[in-house]
């Protein structure tokens, strides 16, 4: 008899203490799945736009809708945080040499995608208010 | 100074789920968390189950979850962990009693990728020269002594023992990098199983837990980077 | 004592996963300049609230309308075959059923044709 290493593998993933790599894995993986999510949401409002004017009317208050901003605001994050740490994967696996300045690198991610986000939740917002 | 040591403990003849006990002792802060452990043995728990060998950084049988990260017991002084330190079984791999792992899956692995010299040129007189500037092209990954501290910090081989890890791929990069050796198109084409190379999401953990201080990603980005190129 | 030996990898000759690893990088970085610049659109310069049917309708049949057809249903197919291959690399490491593996495999292929196929209907046909 012998724990199961299987078991755990939720557990060790949350508990392990691995750095900024670690926490970017976990959010580029959240955020790429609930992105493919929304996309398939996205794929059908846009597809109603082909059925009716009244069809598509109905699910606009997705976008239109001030208590689903958030969400919105969410879904944007997730998609500047997955872009710019998706190209910083890229530009490693083709330049391995750059993985020595992961840190670096991972911390302008973190800076660019926080500029986007504030700039966009800000026009959102301007938008509301407007 | 005064160290506890919270320490994961498991025995499959009485256990049937691990559990936590904790230890406290005095150490210098310069004494190593494995010197705490083997205290803890000799003067409290003669029960208590761990690998070590050389304690000195070389053979690789120590690696441990230390304070939530993969080290060597015997390269963590107390002064670098602090006196409340947090002891477990690296993660991944069964464990057979308390500290104690099986790394028989981790050999399988470490075994499947031909990590051996291969060339069946017959030897010349003196020896099989090499540029310096060749040797240097696997100069780190030499350094590997199979701990399994970067496999174990893989969050890709926790959720799949399929996937042929850190440490397999580092010894493979050290024959296939090597201009000596005739294996590599071999080994290429076992590391582009699904189960290979590309299980990699260049999390990091890998080179963060290395106590050799092998850039572990880069290592295996050149081995993903060498495939990529042999197939288009 | 038993041990829980592992599968380890073989030599196949399959290109599928470096194909497929490379495709995340060639599309995930077109994707990249796509989407932040869709985004930036839809936000900035639309603005969410005045996003209905009129403005969808006119960028689709105005005088842009090749272009913006182009570039959504080139949006459309890198990003839905993006998704699902991504989404294919989190069951292989998260479902060890083979049966089940299998299963939302298949799943996955079929929303994938649907994503595509609904999205390019509406692309192609939309007359107004
Ligand atoms: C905007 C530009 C994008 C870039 C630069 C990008 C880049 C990448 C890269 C490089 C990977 C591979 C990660 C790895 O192998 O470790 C990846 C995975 C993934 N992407 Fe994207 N992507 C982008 C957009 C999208 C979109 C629009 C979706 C959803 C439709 C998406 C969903 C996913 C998913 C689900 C994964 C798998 C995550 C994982 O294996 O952990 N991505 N992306
Ligand atoms: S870089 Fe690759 S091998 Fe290393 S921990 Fe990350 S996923 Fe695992
Ligand atoms: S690469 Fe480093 S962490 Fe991995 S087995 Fe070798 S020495 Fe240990
Ligand atoms: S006891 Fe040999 S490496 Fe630690």
């Amino acid at each position: 008899m012998s724990a199961n290493p299987k078991k755990g593998f939720v557990s060790s993933t949350l508990s392990y203490k691995g750095g900024i790599g670690h926490w970017s894995w976990i959010l580029h993986r959240l955020g790429g799945l609930g992105i493919a999510f929304f996309l398939i949401l996205h794929i059908l409002d846009i597809f109603m736009v082909g059925v009716s004017r009244a069809a598509f009317e109905e699910l606009l208050f997705i976008y239109h809708e001030p208590l689903l901003r958030p969400v919105i605001w969410a879904l944007v994050f997730g998609v500047f945080y997955h872009a710019l740490n998706g190209l910083r994967i890229i530009i490693q696996d083709f330049w391995p040499h750059m993985f020595r300045y992961q840190k670096q690198l991972a911390t302008t991610v973190w800076v660019i995608v926080i500029v986007l986000t504030v700039f966009l939740v800000g026009v959102d917002i301007a938008g509301m208010l407007a | 100074m005064q160290v506890t040591l919270k320490i994961q403990r498991f025995n499959p003849e009485k256990d049937s789920a691990p559990y936590w006990k904790e230890y406290t002792i005095e150490a210098e802060p310069t004494d190593r968390v494995l010197d705490g452990l083997l205290k803890i043995k000799l003067e409290q728990d003669g029960t208590l189950t761990m690998r070590s060998s050389c304690a000195h950084g070389i053979c690789g049988s120590d690696a441990m979850r230390i304070n939530g990260v993969n080290r060597l017991a015997c390269k963590s002084l107390f002064q670098e962990v602090g006196n409340n330190v947090t002891v477990e079984p690296i993660a991944g791999l069964p464990v057979i009693k308390d500290l104690v792992v099986d790394m028989e899956p981790f050999m399988e692995h470490y075994r499947s990728v031909l990590p051996f010299f291969i060339n069946d040129d017959p030897p010349p007189e003196k020896e099989r020269l090499q540029s310096e500037e060749d040797r240097l092209k696997f100069e780190e990954t030499t350094k590997c002594i199979l701990c399994g501290c970067c496999t174990t910090s893989c969050p890709t081989f926790w959720a799949t023992d399929a996937y042929v890890g850190p440490a397999a791929i580092v010894q493979a990069h050290r024959f296939i990098f090597d201009s000596r050796d005739q294996g590599s198109a071999q080994r290429l084409e076992i590391l582009a199983d699904p189960d290979g190379v590309w299980r990699c999401r260049t999390i990091f953990n890998c080179t963060n837990a290395c106590p050799r201080e092998i850039k572990v990603t880069e290592a295996i980005a050149e081995v993903k980077k060498e495939i990529l190129f042999s197939k288009l | 004592m038993t041990t829980r030996y592992a599968r380890t990898p073989k030599p196949s000759g399959s290109t599928f996963e470096v194909l497929s690893w490379f495709y995340m990088r060639a599309s995930g970085a077109l994707l990249a300049l796509m989407v932040v610049f869709h985004l930036i659109w839809m936000h900035y310069v639309i603005g969410l609230t005045n996003i209905d049917f009129d403005v969808i309708a006119g960028r689709w049949t105005g005088p842009g309308g090749i272009f913006w057809r182009s570039y959504d249903l080139t949006l459309l197919i890198l990003a839905s075959l993006h998704g699902m291959n991504g989404i294919r690399f989190v069951t292989d490491d998260y479902i060890h059923n083979r049966g089940w593996r299998a299963v939302v495999k298949a799943l996955i292929a079929l929303v994938l044709l649907l994503m595509v196929v609904f999205g390019g209907l509406v692309i192609f046909t939309f007359n107004g």
